[in-house]
């Protein structure tokens, strides 16, 4: 089975004496080529549903399915592992590094893995090209605009050819006009290369691009119509 | 590798004034080594040119040169005992000298020089490299160590021995002969005999006095020479450096500063490192939330410290033959190229040892600083 699918997950943090449920009892199923957004006030978990998708958190209780892998059963030393082969992370802008080139970005990933092989660089290549950056492989992240920085995250997260995409907060720091590109792009490449995608985002006016929408407050996960 | 060496050409600043650090202790290092060993030498180069295997003192003379007498016959008596192969005799006093001519002029300029008795032709004798050796029918004639030279001694030449009335005839030079500081003079054992001990009762009754023998041979048996022989005691060549006068503590206070060295910069590269790991803490946060092991980011700072560092102590290497040139022709300076190599290599090993312990700390970066930041 592929895509992404929570069941019932629970995730509780200690606070001093109390606990503190971030989730409860969430349940959420991505296919393959489906792009959903998930919005609400900060504080709401969002951020550690993504988180928990994304095997960064492991859930308190229920089952994280990742194609079929339960997440919840790992043991903390695979995780990382099963991040670089399996999950996809558009993260913020700034989270570029400050000393490699655009295309030196991607292959980063390719070598975590191991040495990096032609057919590999030839996909790096693809992927900038696709979203507009083919003659900006030299540049540095200093030297790009903030949506040509965004736009360089997410080819990071399509590099690996992972089938789970997390956008996190993709559109924040850019205007309007450049959110909107950056958001249709991420549409774009999801829909092409058949991918999960669940986007975190603030951002009311980027949900018209989304298959889905559901809403979190306080750490529950309601759908919107 | 590929981080390491992406970020370095990038922060060229950066890491070129931390490598110029290394640099510079590098360079303090194999300066203090070279010092170290020009002064070794010439507290004890006579000594460690000597092939010998065992070397006899008297007893409780703890090795050292000042305390010892020995009598002659026993080198005469114990070759091919106990597996002797050859026993030579020693013997040292300081002398004051100076050059004839000068002498005729009534010049204040006198030396200080090392006066070494040897038998000629045994194995204790240096090879000149220029001139003759040492022959029994010239009783007077000397070796004198190149180092004289420059003070105006040479082959032909005759010095005065002052406060006596010895004279004696430069036959050939020796290279790399100091003993006690002080360039060395070689001269027949009969000879350094009646100028060593021409006071009656200097030679404590002992039947043709020696300072020591040396011995050479498979090995000798120092326990039973012990036993058979009267009031001596045997030590290895190593004891007999260490017992001469001012290598112990010389040699231990350069040493001391060496071991300081290494762990200062066991500590500069430790705590730059930290503070890099520190400042980066977001850069490795979003490594690891995009699937980077710590091992790979590890791995990456530590083959930083190792190429930083292995850069640094070839320039620091560099730099030292560099003011080796500049340093004044008389001063106690010998670089050996097996010690810079064998310091540069432990400089390299401490150093990567302590962005070891620095890396550690990046197990401690958790991956989720990198979601959820922007408000």
């Amino acid at each position: 089975m592929t895509g992404l699918v929570l069941k019932n997950v629970t995730k509780s943090f200690k606070e001093g004496e109390s606990t503190v449920d971030a989730l409860k009892n969430v349940s959420l199923s991505v296919e393959p080529g489906e792009f959903i957004a998930i919005i609400g006030p900060s504080g709401s978990g969002k951020s550690t549903l993504l988180s928990i998708a994304g095997a960064l958190l492991q859930p308190s209780k229920g089952e994280v399915l990742v194609n079929g892998t339960d997440i919840g059963k790992m043991k903390e030393k695979d995780l990382s592992s099963f991040r670089l082969t399996d999950i996809g992370f558009i993260l913020q802008t700034s989270n570029l590094i400050p000393y490699l080139n655009v295309l030196d970005q991607l292959l980063l990933v390719c070598k975590m893995k191991g040495k990096v092989t032609s057919k590999e660089i030839d996909l790096a290549k693809m992927l900038l090209n696709d979203l507009g950056l083919g003659d900006k492989l030299k540049k540095f992240p200093n030297e790009l605009s903030g949506g040509e920085r965004q736009r360089v995250a997410i080819a990071r997260a399509f590099v690996n050819n992972s089938n789970i995409i997390l956008a996190d907060e993709p559109t924040a720091s850019l205007d309007s006009n450049r959110a909107f590109e950056v958001v249709k792009q991420i549409r774009q490449a999801v829909k092409n290369r058949n991918k999960a995608a669940i986007m975190v985002t603030h951002d009311e006016r980027m949900l018209e691009f989304c298959d889905k929408v559901y809403r979190m407050e306080d750490g529950v996960l309601t759908q919107e119509d | 590798m590929f981080l390491a060496i992406k970020e370095m050409k990038h922060s060229k600043t950066r890491f070129g004034m931390i490598g110029a650090i290394i640099m510079l202790i590098a360079w303090l290092v194999f300066i203090l080594s070279g010092l170290g060993n020009g002064l070794s030498s010439l507290a004890a180069a006579t000594m460690k040119n000597m092939d010998g295997d065992l070397f006899i003192y008297e007893e409780g003379s703890e090795g050292t040169m000042m305390k010892t007498k020995v009598s002659g016959a026993i080198a005469d008596d114990i070759e091919g005992k106990y597996g002797v192969k050859e026993a030579a005799k020693f013997g040292q006093s300081t002398i004051i000298v100076q050059n004839e001519t000068e002498a005729a002029a009534n010049a204040k300029e006198k030396d200080d020089v090392a006066f070494i008795g040897v038998e000629p032709g045994k194995f204790i004798e240096p090879t000149v490299v220029k001139g003759q050796q040492l022959n029994s029918d010239e009783p007077l004639g000397v070796l004198i160590d190149e180092s004289l030279q420059e003070k105006g001694y040479d082959i032909g030449d005759t010095i005065v021995v002052k406060s006596s009335n010895l004279k004696l005839k430069i036959l050939g030079l020796t290279e790399g002969e100091t003993f006690n500081h002080l360039p060395t003079v070689f001269v027949n054992i009969d000879t350094w005999q009646s100028y060593a001990f021409s006071a009656p009762g200097s030679d404590n009754g002992l039947e043709s006095p020696v300072t020591m023998i040396a011995l050479q041979g498979n090995s000798i048996e120092g326990n039973k020479i012990e036993k058979n022989y009267d009031s001596i005691e045997t030590f290895t060549k190593s004891e007999a450096v260490m017992g001469m006068p001012g290598y112990k503590e010389e040699s231990a206070t350069i040493y001391m500063m060496l071991a300081f060295l290494f762990v200062i910069s066991a500590v500069i590269i430790a705590v730059f490192f930290y503070v890099f790991i520190l400042q980066k803490t977001q850069q490795f946060g979003v490594m690891k939330a995009i699937g980077a092991s710590n091992r790979f980011i590890k791995n990456s700072i530590i083959s930083q410290v190792f190429v930083l560092s292995l850069g640094s102590i070839i320039a620091g290497i560099a730099l030292t033959y560099l003011t080796a040139l500049a340093f004044p022709e008389g001063m106690p300076f010998n670089l050996d190229f097996k010690m810079v190599l064998l310091y540069g290599i432990i400089l390299l090993i401490v150093s990567v040892l302590g962005s070891v312990i620095s890396a550690r700390q990046v197990t401690k970066i958790d991956p989720l600083t990198a979601i959820g930041r922007v408000e």
